[in-house]
């Protein structure tokens, strides 16, 4: 760390290596903190999170009972302690909730003042976030798995949806209506993602096992389909021609650079596919446990050297560095299923939802500073501490010699 | 951390947990405490030792382990730390919050485990949840996601909670429908317990108008003296009545019996002719002063000797009756003396020296005769409806009242009406009423009622007649034959009453005898041919019906026919031409003499079934108790076998007989019979200290040591009556029998009908 700074301030280093260092430290030492609260709103499970792209501040959860509540992430009381509150909610008794679970939440990627919701009510709701109300509702005829708004596009600004139906619909914010519709899978869409890198690559995730990436300029078709065993006839049976997982796709994320795309199945297993060519790297990650029917979400740390991958799996959250599959962690604090997490590129802080109704705040937990540079002041610290915290001390009885 | 110090947390650990008792010991506990409070690196083993115990399928084991996590929590940081990282799994495997993992068996155990747990992660919170994180979630997502009332003293969840109230209110509904319905089922049969009572009441009442027992009937209040009017007499007649019974009674209170005998018989006889009775009672005892009472009494005796004597020793009852009747005889014997003669012309009795038998029965006792039949047969059908069913519906209804827990007042009514029945059933039972054996009621329904209005209708029944004639003797209902088996000192007493049997009786007797399989049908050939030849020495002239009855009845046959002459074409067959008018058959001879046919129709099979001797001797083969088998089997004893001659120790007389034996019990000693089993023995031989031979039948099976003796068994329950049958039936070789079995029929079958379309199928 010193070396790092003493390189930074001779400018010998790129600013971002200091940067990528502490970040991935910050990373590798996540904790469920005491300090670090979310309000307990929801009295069902948390199906979605996201947190906004522009400050970083606010995150929105979705629960299976239909609630949508928007926290504030930021601590601004200069205390270590903090409980994220709740900004604002959409309760039951909100005339505009939804009347089903809340499959998916996302920020309109340019603005807080604005959120798209979809639910298995078959609806999909644009809100005003100031009022609470929303200002558009699109209805399809199945359950809504999943939907996105591509973060980077400006020419146009399209929600993929996936429903119950194999057919993927487009909706355009901007006329607020259906305009295009993609076909080829056949089963529900569990997840659809848009490209981080290209504006009109979208990559969709289907019950049927297969994955395909589409240019939504070509109404044709899609661009390929992800082969787990990338075209190598010998080792596909006929049927797993073309498949990414042997079981239901219910996960996709593209790594921060758009680079390349991670699948999860519920064959427990996650792939890692090069998005440009849909080449298989064959990174083995071990056994995921993937058990949900649903959308699971999952995320990528971004600004890490090795980038980190956080992904749900049973009542925890595993930490898996992105290229080499190795698990580097266990998240352990939920005590049900975990079905969403997000990452706060910021503060390196990590936010999970589960079953259990809990939102978890998983923060860095740094070591205490040096101990040697002032002694008298660490232990006047220390005996802070254990005057504050006695639970933290032995209590061995005397009788027991 | 120095390895045996390692080795002894283990070896505690392992003991503590298996030791199967619901505390800990005190001693072992505060060891692994001396040892975890030198290092953190001990903590982490002891941790790690308990979660494994905590992972065990067994509730006992788990709640001890959770007992030491206990102690530790409380203790040591490091140890809450490395708890609280793993709160997920702990809870599962204690407070059972997955639901498909179950808490193991037993389940008390694992109940009480789940409501400790849940109480003490409680002490926790309040503790040490503000520190732990984790924990603090932990007991979040306890009382919100499953809803667990930690003040509930069950700790149970909300879904447990709603089954049980679910379950109550169904409870609830379903007593309350069967309230409604009993206690209209009681509305309806109230009326008519009330009467069955008060039926029997006065049918008590009336065979036993003095039972003053009355007072143990709280509601059925009917005292003795309201009976209805006609019955009154029964009490009126109590002073004119003879007075045998007021001298039995200063004989002894105990002398009941003859009292209430002779009571029934005034009682009876005030209703078909009070005034009748009264003169006649009145002769009697002016003309004859006691003597025709003596008599009367005596006869009467007598009667019931026929009946008992079979019982008594006769030794015994001659002494008795000396004895009795110098005490009873003080009285008459100024009469004795006057009217000797009379009485010697009157009875026909030589000597003075009759005896009186009487009876010292305790308590009330209540003989069924021919008097009372009608009260006892009534009695009886009440006894039975009150047993059969009103006692059982009462009951009922106290039971469901008592369980859903009714109105107060219908309770006490059902309880009152029990009470009530069961007082009578009670009194019934005082009574000791001798039923004699019945014709069942539904066969002679209209005869009984034609009996009845015999009974009173017949003169002749007023008075006592001591003297049948013989040709009235059927009438009476009385056996033709009289019975032998009289006591000698009465045999020049005038024809007197052999066991009384109702006409109804007699006729439903000889149905029986014609019935061979009937067991009247042996006893009748064997009092027969007992009877006959007492029968021969008694009466005047053997007459020749009976002879008739000794000659064999043979079916009327061709031989009888042509009794000792020819028969004219016997033997041959005779065949007829053909009447056809073109179609002749070949020429054959008409007649065809054979020799067998002829045979057959001089000849007549007699078969001899020979007479039935029932068997006389016993097994007598020696039982494990000590006694002898009491089996009577003609040839063949089905658990000793051949019948043989045995001494009285059991012991066969016939030298080869005692070999075989001898041989028999050795080959059974040798094969292990299964009861001996190793265990039981080893049991058995730990506690007498006697060597019973255990390891040699604990080599042959396998003998596995359990490893852990104090924790109760989680397989016992597997050893049922059924999963023993079931091993004995489904194992694999009695399956291969039965299916080979099988299907062999199955072939046998294709193999007979292959070329039949239905059976070639299959």
């Amino acid at each position: 760390m010193l070396g790092y700074l003493t390189a930074r301030q001779a400018g010998v280093d790129d600013p971002l290596r200091l940067r990528r260092a502490e970040s991935t430290r910050r990373v590798l030492s996540l904790k469920l903190n005491p300090d670090r609260d979310v309000d307990r709103i929801h009295g069902n499970g948390v199906n979605t999170i996201d947190i906004d792209a522009v400050e970083g501040r606010y995150m929105l959860s979705g629960g299976s009972d239909g609630v949508i509540v928007v926290y504030d992430l930021e601590n601004y009381s200069g205390k270590l302690q903090y409980t994220c509150k709740a900004v604002c909610t959409v309760g039951r008794s909100s005339r505009y909730v939804h009347n089903f679970s809340v499959e998916t939440v996302q920020w309109y990627p340019y603005d807080t003042g604005m959120f798209v919701s979809s639910s298995f009510d078959k609806t999909m709701k644009v809100w005003d976030t100031e009022t609470l109300k929303p200002a558009e509702v699109f209805e399809f005829e199945g359950n809504v798995y999943s939907h996105h708004l591509s973060p980077i596009a400006r020419k146009h600004s399209l929600i993929a949806v996936g429903t119950k139906d194999p057919k993927i619909q487009l909706c355009d914010l901007k006329s607020g209506s259906r305009i295009h519709v993609l076909q080829g899978h056949r089963a529900e869409i569990l997840s659809v993602r848009w490209s981080p890198r290209y504006d009109h690559i979208l990559a969709t995730a289907s019950a049927d096992s297969k994955v395909k990436v589409w240019d939504v300029r070509r109404a044709s078709g899609c661009l390929f389909t992800l082969d787990q065993h990338n075209g190598d006839k010998s080792k596909a049976s006929s049927e797993a021609v073309n498949t990414a997982h042997n079981g239901r796709v219910n996960g996709l994320c593209f790594t921060g650079d758009g680079l390349y795309l991670l699948t999860t199945g519920t064959d427990d297993r996650m792939r890692l596919w090069n998005s440009a060519t849909g080449e298989n790297t064959l990174v083995n990650y071990g056994k995921v446990c993937n058990e949900s029917r649903k959308r699971l979400q999952f995320t990528v740390s971004r600004g890490c050297s090795p980038e980190f991958v956080f992904v749900p799996c049973g009542s925890s959250v595993a930490v898996y560095a992105l290229h080499t599959g190795e698990l580097v962690t266990m998240l352990r604090g939920h005590y049900n299923n975990v079905d969403c997490c997000e990452f706060h590129p910021d503060n390196q802080e990590l936010y999970s939802g589960g079953k259990d109704c809990n939102i978890l705040a998983w923060v860095p937990d740094l070591r205490a500073s040096d101990v040697e540079e002032e002694s008298k002041s660490s232990n006047q610290a220390a005996a802070d501490q254990s005057s504050v915290n006695p639970a933290f001390q032995d209590a061995w009885s005397s009788d027991e010699d | 951390m120095e390895l045996s110090q390692r080795d002894r947390l283990s070896e505690l650990v392992e003991e503590l947990t298996t030791s199967g008792q619901p505390q800990l010991n005190q001693y072992r506990m505060k060891e692994i405490k001396k040892i975890c409070k030198v290092s953190n690196d001990c903590i982490e083993h002891v941790y790690h030792s308990v979660m494994s115990q905590l992972n065990q399928e067994h509730a006992e084991v788990r709640l001890s382990a959770f007992q030491i996590a206990t102690e530790l929590f409380s203790r040591s940081h490091h140890f809450r730390t490395l708890l609280v990282d793993n709160f997920q799994d702990f809870l599962e495997l204690t407070v059972e919050t997955d639901s498909e993992q179950p808490l193991p068996p037993p389940k008390e155990v694992a109940r009480k485990l789940r409501s400790l747990a849940i109480q003490t992660v409680q002490s926790w919170q309040s503790s040490y949840g503000t520190a732990y994180k984790k924990l603090a979630l932990g007991f979040h997502f306890l009382k919100q996601v499953k809803k667990v009332d930690f003040h509930d003293a069950e700790a149970r969840t909300v879904a447990e909670r709603r089954m049980e109230e679910e379950r109550r209110r169904k409870m609830e509904r379903i007593y309350k429908e069967r309230v409604e319905a009993v206690s209209k089922d009681m509305e309806e049969s109230y009326q008519e317990i009330g009467a069955t009572l008060t039926e029997m009441e006065s049918c008590m009442s009336l065979l036993f108008p003095g039972f003053d027992l009355t007072n143990i009937q709280p509601t059925n209040n009917t005292p003795p003296n309201s009976q209805p009017a006609n019955e009154s007499p029964s009490v009126d007649e109590q002073p004119c009545c003879s007075s045998d019974l007021q001298e039995d009674r200063r004989e002894g209170m105990m002398q009941e019996k003859e009292g209430t005998r002779v009571e029934k018989k005034s009682n009876f006889e005030g209703k078909i002719g009070k005034e009748d009775k009264g003169m006649t009672e009145k002769n009697m005892n002016n003309t004859e002063a006691t003597t025709g009472q003596e008599k009367k009494e005596r006869d009467d005796k007598e009667r019931r000797d026929g009946n008992e004597q079979q019982e008594e020793k006769k030794g015994k009852e001659d002494w008795e009756k000396r004895k009795r009747e110098e005490e009873g005889s003080s009285e008459e014997e100024e009469g004795e003396t006057l009217d000797q003669d009379l009485f010697i012309r009157n009875s026909g009795l030589m000597s003075h020296s009759y005896s009186l038998n009487l009876n010292l029965s305790p308590g009330l006792h209540v003989r069924e005769t021919e008097d009372n039949e009608a009260v006892v047969s009534t009695v009886m059908d009440l006894h039975r409806l009150i047993i059969t069913k009103h006692l059982p519906a009462v009951q009922n209804w106290v039971q469901v009242f008592t369980k859903s827990g009714a109105e107060q007042q219908l309770l006490m009514r059902a309880l009152d009406l029990k009470r009530s029945l069961e007082a009578a059933l009670h009194k019934h039972k005082e009574l000791h009423i001798d039923y004699k054996t019945r014709v069942r009621k539904v066969m002679k329904a209209s005869s009984d009622g034609d009996d009845d209005d015999d009974f009173d209708e017949v003169p002749e029944k007023e008075g006592y007649e001591p003297h049948i004639p013989e040709h009235l003797r059927a009438e009476y209902g009385l056996d033709p034959v009289p019975s032998t088996s009289t006591a000698p000192v009465t045999k020049e007493a005038p024809a007197e009453a052999p066991p009384r049997l109702s006409s109804r009786q007699l006729k439903r007797l000889a149905e029986e005898e014609q019935d061979p399989t009937c067991a009247a049908a042996t006893l009748r050939r064997l009092t027969q041919n007992l009877a006959l030849p007492a029968e021969s020495s008694n009466s005047s002239g053997p007459s020749s019906s009976q002879k008739a009855v000794d000659a064999p009845v043979v079916p009327f046959g061709l031989d009888l026919y042509y009794w000792g002459q020819e028969q004219p074409n016997a033997g041959k067959i005779i065949k007829s031409a053909s009447q056809h008018q073109f179609w002749v058959p070949i020429e054959v001879d008409e007649e065809v003499e054979n020799k067998e046919l002829l045979a057959e129709s001089r000849s007549r099979y007699i078969s001899f079934p020979g007479s039935f001797t029932p068997v006389s001797h016993y097994c007598s083969a020696p039982l494990d108790n000590g006694k002898l088998c009491q089996r009577q089997d003609r040839l063949k004893c089905p658990f000793h076998g051949r019948i043989i001659p045995r001494d009285q120790d059991g012991r066969a007389c016939m030298k080869e007989d005692r070999l075989r034996e001898e041989q028999e019990e050795r080959r059974k000693r040798e094969e292990q019979p299964d009861w001996r089993d190793a265990e039981l023995m080893r049991d058995i031989e730990a506690a007498t200290g006697e060597d019973l031979g255990s390891d040699r039948l604990g080599k042959k099976g396998k003998g596995k040591k359990k490893k852990y003796p104090n924790l109760s068994d989680l397989k016992q329950s597997t050893n049922t009556s059924r999963s023993r049958l079931e091993k004995k039936v489904l194992n694999k070789s009695a399956m291969r029998r039965v299916a080979e079995v099988m299907s062999k029929a199955d072939r046998r079958k294709h193999d007979k009908f292959s070329n039949q379309f239905n059976y070639a199928l299959n």
